[in-house]
């Protein structure tokens, strides 16, 4: 039986997730102010956000739909920050 | 002019990008009714983010990413006519949705222990409307997953994997918001 390849670019994308992941772990060790944690984390997840629309939703196909959900997201996460904030 | 280049750009199911987009502007609605009512109680809020199980969450979000690349992997495969390596990645994606779900069970068990429940405060009703909304789509995606694994047309295995990359982004944006920001 022939035993298929795992494609690199979604393993690369897994990878991007996995350490993504991993520095929002770290970030909320402490080193840094709440204002900076609270901004690193949700740019980490607007990060994540993207890899998983990009390389496992294809929007990599589609660049106008994907600048429409990172203006979108992008938006919600000034909304987050802001309500955080005040 | 041509109004449907984008909408034809779109890989994929039209009606699961639809689901896709519905899903995300719900549980972002949720997300900042959520902030929007933390401003009355900060402290409160803080107080009682304070009794959730980061580490089990972000071990959660580790598992559905995984399950999210197996998904994105079985359509892969099943494009290049790997069916069984395709199911088993979709079985795989599934079972792992299965582990999520028991993590998330523990973290529900742990709050009945501590007497914590949907009325204890403002945060928790919040908590547990979120979460186990979210829980219950992943129920429904493991339930999909199998049954595109079971009829593996790659037209449905992307479908199954749309739907299930779906699960996976609002996690990421929930989990967030939800278990960090303090």
């Amino acid at each position: 039986m022939r035993v298929p390849l795992f494609s690199m670019p979604l393993v690369k994308a897994w990878m991007n997730l996995i350490g993504l992941s991993a520095g929002s772990a770290v970030l909320t060790m402490g080193g840094l102010s709440a204002e900076m944690t609270a901004l690193a984390i949700l740019l980490i997840a607007l990060a994540k956000a993207r890899v998983i629309l990009v390389r496992y939703l294809g929007l990599d196909e589609a660049p106008g739909v994907l600048r429409g959900f990172t203006l979108v997201l992008g938006l919600f996460a000034v909304l987050v920050l802001g309500l955080y904030l005040v | 002019m041509n109004d449907s280049s984008v909408i034809d750009d779109l890989p994929g199911e039209l009606m699961m990008w639809v689901l896709v987009v519905s899903e995300l502007l719900v549980f972002g609605a949720g997300l900042l009714a959520f902030l929007g009512v933390r401003l009355t109680d900060p402290a409160g809020f803080t107080e009682a983010q304070a009794h959730l199980h980061c580490t089990g969450a972000a071990l959660n979000t580790g598992v559905l990413v995984t399950s999210g690349f197996l998904a994105a992997q079985a359509l892969h495969w099943r494009q290049a006519d790997a069916r069984l390596a395709a199911r088993l990645a979709m079985g795989a994606a599934a079972a792992l949705g299965v582990v999520f779900l028991w993590i998330k069970g523990v973290e529900y068990a742990n709050k009945a222990e501590q007497g914590i429940g949907w009325d204890t405060h403002p945060f928790f009703t919040f908590y547990y409307l979120l979460t186990g909304f979210h829980a219950a789509h992943v129920v429904a995606g493991v339930l999909l997953l199998l049954l595109v694994a079971w009829k593996d047309s790659p037209r449905n295995i992307e479908a199954g994997a749309q739907f299930w990359h779906m699960v996976d982004l609002v996690w990421v944006l929930l989990f967030p918001v939800v278990y960090l920001l303090r």
